[in-house]
């Protein structure tokens, strides 16, 4: 970690976009120069000067789709901790406290021990069981008298503080099932506090305030699946759809996360936050230079880590439809899933040309058939799961979500989707819809590059990702290339009732004032 | 979870703790000097007023359009009526072309067309490429000029509006929210909310009605950033609403809300894991002059994320909440201060009861010097941020001129939050802020609280009848 720095060397590309077609969007350049420091953490820069400020965006190529069996959410947490400062930020005196998160570690270990011995104990020695419990209370007694001892050292949310007093804007991070990003909007002549504070959490984590910090995911989980009748139901979809898969768990599983512990964070974290799998876009108001300079001076010292396994799991064939129901209070509501490709698939074009004409706007031929003509949904949309722009990193389903009228059975509904899926398979695309699609990604790649996070999601991601940000612009070229057989093949070949499975929202009432 | 050798991963990490660089807690920075671009300022001769800045950086055209009027000028057996119109502006078919062509020649070309109704302002967006800037700008121009109001369309839009009034207490967030108006704006327009008796009332002659009444270039200011010159834009303004008429009518006001609810708690039943809980009153206009003070009171109360009292001790501390925070939101008519947050069932009333202790103890004894710094900090170094894009530039100023500002009123708020006093936080603090007199929405299943409801005022449930 520590010791002289070696000597860098810059492989600088630059490239421009340029589209492809002799139009007026051949006036759009966005000059985009690309280096990677000896360890492998690769930058992307867009300098952008119309205002001064600027966004950094780190994507890091783990998500939850790497988490094992018993530390469900250890990813999403983790991001959680990413927030908690370092053992610089944060804290009075690091040392003191990282004494204390031992000790509040090996109470939790005690606890966890204490409640399987429970089960046996109420099995065979019934009478033991009062004595038991007591003790479990007096380990969470400690536990809280260790969490208020911590305190003295916490400097709370100091990291927040940091950047906000500094005017930061957008400052997130989003977990994902391949990728974790970390994001901030920042006054440009802030850059050197933004590679300060970043690659401080990067080499020094610290884990503080765990404990409730779990708690808070808990709520976090109960706010946004549990009491989300829609949510609910892409929860059974997903479960449904894969048996096999990682990307089956929507969201993490309580009982999982709740027991999760510091030194599971640490070994994801180790094992996965490795500068060759870390990727950086800075876009905005920035020299090159002084962010090679800083890049150098911030992160160059992380050392390259041993490359992890990569996730071996093929989602078996799908032998046959298949179908859940959920009873939530809420309306109804129909989700349909079918199997699709993964990013680097020769299919994936295809597939999300298919997803537009399906789904994109009031003309596309869902929404015009099942909203506008037959009046049978009060809405239908599509999307891919997990869905990143490019595709996902393994194959993942391609979703169905519709909303029927009053009166209307989902039965009705199902059937008027498989008409028109059908016809895909069957009729060919005309020139005239074919080319609306491509005018239409043509229009939604240009309108990308207006925010600077914007961008920087992109570049970053795509880098990330396929291991070069060009893929973009290939994509967007495979899209271009895409014709009316590529989309009968692919409709005909995915969208059979054997590769569905079908969730259904049936309503339970139990509300209303008592 | 499994059971490990316990190393102790992070006492290690501390010995091995290399020396930093630049510690950023220490950092400092000069204050950023930065003079937006200014956008050029004109009225054409049916009198709306257009704000332009030219913007080569995409090949892109961004056109807005703001209207006095709103949902809070709905008439009180016509509630939705506003946004109805709104909505069938874009989709019944505008000039020559009828519904479908209209979704179609802009679906061809990427372009898009938004149009909704605000409580106190209308707004329509149309963004598109440059090369079909005459395609779209002819659209949109139809659109606000020779709506066709198509009569299918109408019914369509007018029975999914009423399915969705029947989904309207399905989510719990959405649902406490509109509790929450509906009740601290007693017998005021902010507090209405459509029906499925007020959708009944709404003909296609009522949205024409309304359209001829607000749809009116002198009541009216567009924003527009893009790819072109001014004298191309003035051309094909000229082009597409040199013939729009004056519609010379005053739009007034709606009146004034004043408190007209029982404080308390207002009980909202609903089979759920989680209780939705949000809570405060009436609080301000948005021309208050005590508005600058009480954005930074409030920044150090519950808006400014984790810098803030109320995240800090409810999130951070107690782990009771994932989305705690507290919100100003001030309108013409009278604003509103609330603060909310979702936990888990058995813990609704410590955490009730932490929100009230936290704003009644901001309201007795003020903030801290400290927290007033951080909260002025933040709200004047991010203030370059409403100016990182040509469309919040331009959009900004239409806003403010909508809403009766003064041209230089973010200027003026930039200056005024720089004057801000600890005493002028802590004089706002106990002037506004009202704990004794909130309404508490709850939303959730109170048999699994953990303290009865009327801990907090008395108890009104609330009926969930979909009228």
């Amino acid at each position: 970690m520590k010791g002289s720095l070696p000597k860098l060397i810059w492989p600088i590309l630059t490239a421009v976009f340029l589209t492809g077609a002799a139009s007026a969007q051949d006036q759009m350049q966005i000059p985009v120069q690309q280096f990677t420091l000896p360890n492998g953490m690769t930058f992307l820069v867009a300098e952008r000067h119309t205002a001064p400020v600027f966004a950094g965006y780190i994507s890091v190529a783990v998500g939850s789709a790497y988490e094992v069996r018993g530390d469900i959410g250890s990813a999403h947490l983790l991001e959680h901790m990413m927030f908690k400062g370092s053992q610089n930020i944060g804290t009075t005196n690091y040392p003191a406290e990282a004494i204390l998160m031992a000790k509040e570690d090996s109470v939790w270990d005690k606890i966890d021990r204490a409640r399987q011995d429970l089960i046996y104990i109420r099995l065979n020695q019934p009478e033991k069981v009062e004595t038991q419990q007591k003790y479990i209370d007096s380990l969470k007694t400690v536990l809280d008298t260790l969490a208020a001892q911590s305190s003295q050292y916490v400097v709370q949310n100091e990291f927040d503080r940091i950047y906000t007093r500094n005017g930061a804007a957008e400052f997130n991070a989003m977990t994902g099932y391949d990728r974790t990003s970390y994001f901030v909007s920042l006054p440009s002549n802030r850059m050197e506090l933004w590679f300060a504070m970043e690659s401080d959490r990067m080499k020094h984590p610290a884990f503080r305030e765990f404990f409730m910090e779990r708690d808070v995911v808990s709520e976090e989980r109960r706010l946004s699946v549990e009491n989300n009748p829609e949510s609910k139901l892409y929860e059974q979809l997903i479960g449904t759809a894969f048996i096999a898969h990682p990307y089956q768990i929507f969201w993490e599983w309580q009982s999982e996360e709740n027991n999760l512990q510091r030194r599971d964070l640490a070994d994801f974290f180790k094992t996965y936050y490795i500068p060759q799998r870390i990727t950086v876009a800075v876009v905005g108001d920035v020299k090159l230079d002084d962010v090679k300079k800083m890049a150098e001076k911030y992160f160059g010292d992380i050392p390259a880590g041993p490359r992890p396994e990569p996730i071996y799991t093929v989602e078996p064939p799908q032998p046959g439809e298949r179908r859940v129901d959920v009873e939530v209070e809420g309306s109804p509501a129909v989700d349909i899933a079918y199997h699709a490709v993964a990013f680097d698939s020769p299919e994936q074009a295809p597939f999300q040309i298919i997803s537009r004409l399906l789904g994109d706007g009031r003309t596309s031929r869902l929404y015009k058939a099942l909203v506008l003509d037959k009046q049978l949904c009060l809405d239908i949309s599509v999307g891919a799961f997990p869905g990143s722009e490019l595709g996902d990193n393994f194959p993942d389903i391609f979703i169905i979500f519709a909303y029927p009228k009053e009166g209307v059975t989902t039965a009705d509904v199902e059937k008027g989707i498989y008409e028109e899926l059908d016809k895909l398979g069957s009729t060919p695309v005309s020139d005239n819809e074919l080319q609306k699609i491509k005018n239409r990604l043509d229009a939604d790649f240009i309108w990308g590059f207006y925010s600077n996070l914007g961008l920087a999601d992109r570049l970053a991601t795509a880098q990330n990702q396929a291991h070069d940000w060009h893929y973009l612009l290939k994509m967007r070229n495979n899209l271009k290339a895409v014709t009316a057989d590529d989309v009968m093949t692919v409709a005909k070949k995915y969208f059979t009732p054997e590769n569905r499975t079908v969730a259904t929202l049936i309503p339970k009432v139990t509300g209303g004032a008592q | 979870m499994k059971l490990r050798i316990v190393i102790l991963t992070l006492v290690l990490a501390a010995i091995s703790l290399s020396a930093y660089a630049v510690n950023p807690r220490d950092m400092k920075f000069p204050d950023l000097t930065f003079n937006p671009p200014e956008p050029t300022r004109f009225v054409t001769d049916n009198g709306t007023v257009v704000y332009f800045l030219e913007d080569h950086q995409l090949p892109v055209m961004s056109v807005s359009i703001m209207f006095h009027g709103g949902s809070a000028h709905d008439p009180a057996d016509k509630i939705g009526l506003a946004d109805i119109t709104a909505t069938l502006l874009r989709t019944g078919g505008a000039g020559k072309r009828s519904a479908d062509q209209v979704d179609q020649d802009l679906d061809f070309v990427g372009a898009s067309i938004n149009s909704q109704a605000a409580s106190d302002y209308l707004a329509m967006v149309m963004k598109c490429l440059k090369k079909d800037i005459d395609l779209g700008m002819g659209i949109f121009a139809d659109m606000l000029q020779h709506p066709l109001f198509d009569t299918a369309k109408v019914s369509i839009e007018l029975s999914n509006r009423k399915d969705a009034i029947r989904r309207q207490n399905d989510e719990p967030g959405m649902l406490t929210r509109r509790i929450f108006y509906e009740t601290i704006y007693t017998g005021h327009p902010y507090g209405y909310f459509p029906t499925l008796a007020s959708t009944d009332n709404i003909t296609r002659d009522a949205l024409m009605a309304c359209h001829k009444e607000y749809y009116n270039p002198d009541n009216a200011v567009m924003s527009i950033t893009g790819d072109m010159t001014l004298s191309e834009l003035k051309e094909l303004l000229n082009k597409y609403f040199g013939q729009w008429p004056k519609g010379n009518k005053a739009i007034t006001p709606p009146p004034m809300a004043t408190m007209q609810y029982k404080p308390g708690v207002y009980y909202v039943r609903k089979d759920i894991n989680q209780a939705n809980i949000r809570m405060g009153h009436l609080i301000m206009t948005d021309k208050n002059p005590d508005r600058h003070a009480m954005d930074v009171l409030n920044f150090a109360l519950g808006g400014g994320g984790f810098t803030s009292r109320l995240t800090g001790q409810i999130r951070t501390s107690a782990g009771l909440a994932y989305s705690i925070g507290s919100y100003t939101f001030y309108r013409p008519e009278m604003g509103s201060f609330f603060a909310l947050c979702q936990t888990k069932a058995e813990t609704m009333g410590q955490a009730t009861q932490m929100m009230l202790d936290i704003i009644t103890k901001v309201k007795d004894s003020g903030i801290t010097q400290e927290e007033m710094d951080m909260a002025k900090e933040s709200l004047i170094n991010s203030f370059v941020f409403n100016f990182a894009t040509p469309d919040q530039i331009v959009d900004a100023r239409a806003i403010m001129e909508i809403g009766g500002f003064p041209p230089d009123q973010m200027k003026k708020d930039l200056e005024a939050y720089k004057a801000v006093t600890l005493a002028d936080c802590n004089r706002v603090a106990a002037k506004y802020l009202e704990p004794k007199n909130m309404a508490i929405i709850v939303t959730g299943a109170k048999e699994t609280f953990d303290k009865p409801l009327d801990t907090f005022g008395p108890v009104t449930d609330v009926p969930l009848d979909i009228k």
